[in-house]
């Protein structure tokens, strides 16, 4: 046990000077305070440090990211294995003193197909839609066909490259300055049943849409064979320039 | 102001100690409410492993998309030293920039704006959502510019921008609040955007009402990355040109 917090050898009580021995009521005071300092300190910088953002998810949300984050890395995997193998030609080819027009041609076609510079085939959906629906809500439609994976995609035989925009209000809707028809239809290559599953799913972008544009109908057809055609939007960058 | 600190003197050292620590405290509680903002925060105890599973996915994106970046700009320079110097080849090398330049694949630089969306105070409708950083997008777009990204992730022609929870996905990377928008365009880029019905729309009818922080800086510089996801097509093939 500690002393009293008098000081040692007065006989009458004095005033409390700096540097007496506190009494032990006012020392636990001072732990307990210290105790929850310590806690407040180290959850402030926990908080602070490391994972902005994902501590605001739940977990339902953070299996959502977690799907996502896996679905996206499997894609970047597969594109660095075939930049990798694309690159051990070119080093081949190399050692053996051959040009390599052939990958040059071969990597131009591709890079000119995913740009949407040349018209591209294969399988896919049409979407197709009647009634009036605003430039947000096919916006809306398009933004979910990319994150289902949709390789090219056309509004009204339009091709959407980087930088298109549907805009305007229901009935007065337009792409690259082309108006769009008051029934028209969107086509998009990639997997039809990924592309049909994701816009259809019960709560999906199809119910959402319908749900502010209430009289405008969306059907989905899957389809074998279609072909997109280039776009006629010039892509090439007059105000920007490559960083060395 | 010497009675005072006389009076400061006469008083315990612990009592000093005491106050200090609660004024200390008072600062910490109230940093912690104040950090919590509009967004929840859980804390549950299932969630730390799926965290920690999505901070190692995230880590494993960021070193997959590294590696694409290089490894496109090394099959770059192996298709520049191609040992064939015939026009044709030359003609077709530089074809192949263009593209890639065209497609996003490229970083660049130029004038431009940048653009910070942040949180309101109150509510959900306070939180800034996908839709609103595509809007801000595609308003840049129609107002001319020529490359774009958000927290420093390129958009392209297969760019999706998705809602998790409170907090945003674009080409399947996670993007924390606040959000900023860059791009590059014409000198007159702001002034367009000024002018647009569906940018004066998106201020005065989502960002004011919203309590939303929207702040702009018009640049000499703006650098923007080159797109790091695939460029793989699995079911579009492009269509050849016919040769008459």
């Amino acid at each position: 046990m500690t002393s009293p917090a008098t000081p040692q050898g007065s006989a009458t009580p004095v005033a409390p000077v700096p540097g007496a021995r506190a009494r032990p009521a006012s020392r636990l005071a001072v732990a307990v305070v210290a105790a929850i300092l310590g806690v407040l300190a180290i959850g402030q910088l926990r908080g602070q440090a490391g994972v902005p953002g994902l501590s605001a998810l739940s977990s339902t949300e953070l299996t959502q990211l977690i799907a996502n984050l896996n679905a996206g890395n499997d894609r970047l995997r597969d594109e660095a294995s075939d930049l990798a193998r694309q690159e051990q030609k070119l080093k081949d080819a190399h050692d053996r003193g051959q040009t390599t027009v052939g990958e040059l041609g071969s990597d131009l076609s591709r890079i000119r197909a995913w740009a949407g510079l040349t018209p591209v085939t294969g399988q896919g959906i049409s979407i197709l839609i009647t009634g009036p629906i605003g430039g947000d809500g096919v916006e809306d439609l398009l933004n979910e066909l990319r994150n289902a994976g949709a390789e090219a995609i056309a509004v009204d035989g339009v091709r959407v490259v980087t930088g298109t925009v549907v805009a305007g209000a229901p009935t007065a809707l337009s792409v690259e300055n082309h108006p769009i028809a008051a029934t028209f239809e969107i086509r998009a290559i990639g997997s039809p049943q990924i592309l049909t599953g994701t816009l259809t799913r019960t709560g999906g972008v199809i119910a959402q849409v319908t749900t502010t544009y209430d009289l405008a109908q969306i059907t989905v057809t899957p389809i074998d064979s279609m072909t997109l055609p280039a776009t006629e939007r010039d892509l090439t960058l007059t105000d920007a320039t490559p960083k060395l | 102001m010497s009675v005072v600190v006389a009076r400061v003197r006469a008083l315990p050292s612990v009592q000093v100690t005491l106050a200090i620590a609660l004024l200390v405290l008072g600062f910490l509680v109230a940093a912690q409410i104040a950090g919590e903002g509009p967004r929840i925060r859980y804390s549950t105890e299932e969630r730390s492993p799926l965290i920690e599973t999505a901070l190692n996915l995230q880590s494993q994106q960021e070193s997959l998309k590294g590696q694409i970046v290089a490894a496109r700009g090394r099959i770059g320079d192996l298709e520049a030293q191609d040992p064939g110097a015939a026009e044709s080849l030359r003609r077709l090398y530089a074809e192949l920039e263009a593209a890639r330049l065209s497609a996003g694949l490229v970083a660049v630089t130029g004038k431009g704006i940048a653009f910070r969306l942040e949180d309101g105070t109150q509510g959900v409708d306070a939180l800034v959502s996908a839709r609103d950083v595509r809007t801000l997008v595609e308003e840049l777009w129609l107002a001319g510019a020529q490359a774009i990204a958000v927290n420093g992730e390129r958009v392209v022609a297969s760019t999706a921008v998705l809602d998790i929870g409170g907090s945003i996905l674009v080409n399947s990377a996670y993007v924390s609040p606040p959000y900023q928008v860059t791009a590059i365009g014409p000198a007159d880029l702001y002034d367009r955007l000024r002018a647009s019905v569906g940018f004066v729309q998106f201020v005065q009818g989502r960002v004011e009402p919203a309590g939303l922080r929207l702040s702009v800086a018009q640049l000499d510089s703006v650098d923007i990355p080159a797109f790091a996801g695939s460029v793989n097509l699995r079911n579009a093939a492009p269509v050849e040109s016919v040769t008459p």
